[in-house]
């Protein structure tokens, strides 16, 4: 068996060490009160929260794939009208904190609340996640065989089905996973449209009564969900197929008819995602007579941008040395540290953030409170992120090239940098760039770990929110939304390059 | 790259400047805070940057020491506190509420405050161990829409009756609507109390906080709810208060509806500047600030209200110690039982 190289083993050993943090926290605080533990987890409630949290995680998993995957094949695969401006407006949720959509559909729907608004919510802000990873993989896919399939008689449906879903398989569910566990681990649109899941408990459990006991067995048991949802994600992924290279020449469906039926879909998700969002935020900046401090302004900007730039760029490291040696190597340490690294993102951000708090200030003091400890926090959290942009791209180089250059006496070291990551590079670049617009939007765990006095565009979005100061709170609101759609900008123009290097050719 | 060279160096240009004022204003204190001024004293603030900045600010120009502020929500930071342990970096802890103190008293994180400076306020509104003061008080009132309601509750009770199905805004998780049924647990028992809970299941509309009742009574989603008094002040300062669609009302005789709450400190590490700090908070300057800026009720003698609601003393608010509420986990019991969280 192939051994992977030292640099990949050190830095994933690294990430799998801060990723235990929170489990090894939970472990303390859950035995430390076993009792009242025990009792929490046996409760009613406990059942009731596990019905609320699963129901809607499912929901939002298959809606979210439904319209990711859909306006994916349209603007890729169709000949439907605006394509390229509908890619974008699919992309763009991404940039919106999802607690800023909720308090956007509050502001114009203040009746707005319950499962089905969280559920809408949470669809529109995770979709763009399946979108562009579908997007990714769809453009990749060999044409050719399509139409073999077509020639042979089969119909368009069984061809997606039978040819073009194993392609995009891998690349799909992961990010369907994602999306499970970003509703599972969610709190702040969750809070504001008022739906009781876990998350919202544990958080409940820390402010209402300061007991982090209650919190950490709740904890425990969303770990347990999100060990399964994992499990079952692993159950259907399928492999990473090696497409042939050559992009054949491209052939889009004509949708004919059903054309008037996809545009106005298209154009409703845009509006309840993107449209929405937007006014509601004009009309906050609008009202009220709150001047701007541009000095806060610009040093929150720098804030949020150096953050989520370091961060992007560190955990994507991580993520491409942990993919390569899950991927690459497939060896069962490999996977394991995969799966740990997934299995705390479905962790509220508090619990990261305060068992970062509980190991920073009383063993490593020196860290506590620094912008390092806030990038460890990122990295735990995040980690899965740039894993799922960067699995597919480094399973896709073409092993026979690693071979080739084995066998001509290169180094694994030096066949790594000089073959594998040059052509997983625009993957690897993907998921930094996934990673730093999740940075931007973050706040719970910002708010625990930041330097003191340092801040965010999302922090102090939430000061001017907690005093209902909405009009102070737009500007920082619009330039959130601003930064962080241009890594979602970017990410789908990557994404959809290879249509155009087809066109050109 | 340079241009992130170049934002770092602005960056510098702008600490350098602070440092600058910093030490223009320094030459303006008395001699006996001159001893103090060598560290920074780093305060844990649940209490909203927009809202008390400005008093910090003054506290430095005033006393030479320099602030390091950490905001966050309170419950927060108190569980960041109990996670630091020993080792918390906080000096000052400046709670929303009571009931955070309580918990961080409680672990033994807390020191003594001075007992001169436990004189300054009535002793309900402090910590009987003495392990925090309060600073600012605030009351609970009905927050109601005019059109839609006529005649006004006598009781907080009177919300239980059928009348008021689906009218009623709260905010179970909120930790001031804890305190409110912790008062009531004290007052009226637990019976009563969990009898009016089940009633609210079924009457109110649930909400995360005070601020989203307020939205939804001036928007018309609920015609009435429970909150403390000074977001209604907030809110008409952000808006106009004539463009208020909503108004601000108080239960009759010594209703449990009316609780008195503090926002308080606590000193995490008792040295020389935390006490400075504290007593700057009990000052003149910064009670008349609370009483102005952010509508609370002053707890010093001789800094008058600026509101227009009863006096403190008048208030009809039943007469609880406010360490009495500490039993906050029956309370959430009761919460539970009842169906709101």
């Amino acid at each position: 068996m192939r051994r992977p190289p030292f640099l990949v083993v050190v830095l994933s050993l690294g990430a799998t060490l801060f990723a235990s943090l929170p489990i090894g926290y939970l472990a303390i605080r859950f035995i430390e009160g076993l009792d009242r533990a025990l009792d929490e987890v046996f409760r009613l409630r406990t059942l009731e929260l596990l019905g609320n949290t699963g129901l809607l995680v499912l929901s939002v998993s298959i809606s979210a794939f439904v319209i990711g995957f859909s306006q994916a094949w349209l603007t890729t695969r169709s000949n439907i009208r605006f394509a390229s401006v509908f890619a974008v407006l699919a992309a763009l949720p991404l940039a919106i904190p999802s607690y800023v959509m909720a308090l956007g559909y509050i502001s114009v729907f203040p009746t707005f609340s319950g499962f089905f608004a969280s559920w809408l919510v949470l669809t529109l802000a995770t979709s763009p996640y399946v979108f562009l990873a579908v997007t990714a993989s769809l453009v990749r896919v060999d044409t050719a065989g399509e139409e073999v399939a077509r020639s042979l008689g089969f119909g368009r449906l069984s061809v997606l089905r039978k040819i073009t879903w194993p392609q995009v398989a891998p690349a799909a569910t992961a990010s369907v996973l994602l999306v499970a566990l970003y509703t599972l681990s969610e709190f702040g649109a969750i809070a504001i449209l008022r739906y009781d899941t876990f998350t919202r408990a544990i958080f409940n459990a820390y402010r209402g009564s300061f007991d982090r006991t209650a919190a950490a067995a709740l904890a425990i048991i969303l770990l347990l969900i999100t060990l399964l949802v994992i499990w079952l994600e692993r159950r259907y992924r399928g492999a990473n197929l090696l497409s042939s290279r050559a992009l054949g020449k491209r052939v889009r469906v004509d949708l004919g008819r059903w054309s008037w039926v996809a545009l106005p879909i298209l154009v409703l998700v845009a509006a309840l995602g993107v449209g929405l969002p937007i006014v509601s935020l004009t009309i906050w900046s609008i009202q009220g007579g709150s001047s701007i401090n541009w000095g806060q302004l610009l040093e929150a900007l720098w804030g949020s941008f150096s953050l989520a730039g370091l961060a992007g760029v560190i955990i994507g490291i991580f993520a491409t040395a942990i993919a390569l040696w899950a991927v690459r190597y497939r060896t069962k340490l490999g996977a394991f540290i995969e799966t740990l690294a997934w299995a705390t993102h479905a962790l509220p951000a508090i619990v990261v953030g305060l068992a970062l708090v509980f190991f920073g200030a009383n063993i490593t003091p020196w860290i506590y409170q620094t912008t390092w400890l806030l990038l460890i926090g990122y990295l735990i959290l995040f980690l899965p992120n740039a894993l799922a942009a960067i699995s597919s791209p480094i399973a896709r180089v073409p092993r026979s090239l690693e071979d080739l250059s084995q066998s001509l006496g290169t180094p694994a070291n030096r066949t790594l940098f000089k073959i594998v990551l040059p052509i997983a590079m625009p993957g690897i670049i993907a998921g930094m760039a996934l990673v730093s617009l999740t940075v931007l939007k973050e706040l719970p765990a910002t708010l625990l770990l930041r330097p003191t006095g340092v801040d965010t565009l999302a922090t102090r979005l939430w000061t001017a929110t907690e005093t209902l100061s909405y009009s102070q709170a737009a500007p920082y609101a619009m330039l959130l939304i601003m930064l962080a759609g241009l890594p979602a900008l970017a990410l789908n123009a990557q994404a959809r390059k290879a249509i155009s290097e087809v066109r050109e050719k | 790259m340079t241009q992130l060279f170049k934002k770092l160096r602005l960056k510098k240009t702008l600490a350098i400047s602070v440092i600058a004022l910093v030490g223009v204003s320094l030459s303006g204190c008395s001699p006996a805070d001159q001893d103090l001024q060598d560290a920074t004293l780093t305060i844990y603030s649940g209490r909203n940057e927009n809202l008390v900045q400005q008093v910090l600010d003054d506290f430095t120009a005033e006393t030479g020491i320099a602030v390091e502020v950490r905001y966050a929500g309170g419950a927060e930071l108190a569980a960041q506190i109990l996670e630091e342990g020993e080792n918390s970096p906080a000096d000052i802890f400046f709670s929303q509420d009571a009931g955070a103190l309580g918990s961080l008293s409680k672990a033994g994180l807390l020191k003594a405050i001075p007992q001169e400076l436990l004189d300054l306020v009535p002793s309900t509104y402090s910590a009987q161990d003495g392990n925090w003061v309060g600073i600012s008080g605030r009351i609970r009132v009905l927050n109601y829409n005019p059109e839609k309601v006529t005649e006004l509750p006598n009781s907080v009770f009177d919300l239980a009756g059928p009348k008021w199905q689906g009218r009623i805004g709260i905010a179970p998780t909120n930790a001031s609507f804890q305190s409110f049924v912790t008062a009531m647990r004290v007052v009226e028992g637990e019976e009563k109390t969990l009898e009016w809970l089940k009633a609210m299941k079924t009457n109110a509309v649930l909400f995360e906080k005070n601020g989203a009742i307020l939205e939804a009574v001036e928007t018309g989603v609920v015609d009435a709810g429970l909150i403390n008094h000074y977001y209604w002040y907030a809110k008409g300062k952000e808006v106009g208060m004539e463009n208020m669609k909503s108004r601000i009302t108080q239960f009759k005789d010594q209703d449990v509806g009316n609780l008195i709450n503090v926002a308080g400190v606590g000193m995490v590490n008792d040295s020389a500047s935390a006490k400075r700090f504290v007593e700057y908070l009990l000052s003149q300057s910064a009670q008349e600030y609370f009483a102005s800026q952010t509508s609370e009720y002053p707890l010093i003698a001789g800094v008058p209200q600026v509101i227009s609601l009863p006096a403190l003393e008048e208030v009809p608010a039943p007469k609880i110690d406010l360490s009495d509420l500490d039993s906050l986990s029956e309370t959430l019991d009761l919460i539970r039982e009842a169906g709101l969280i």
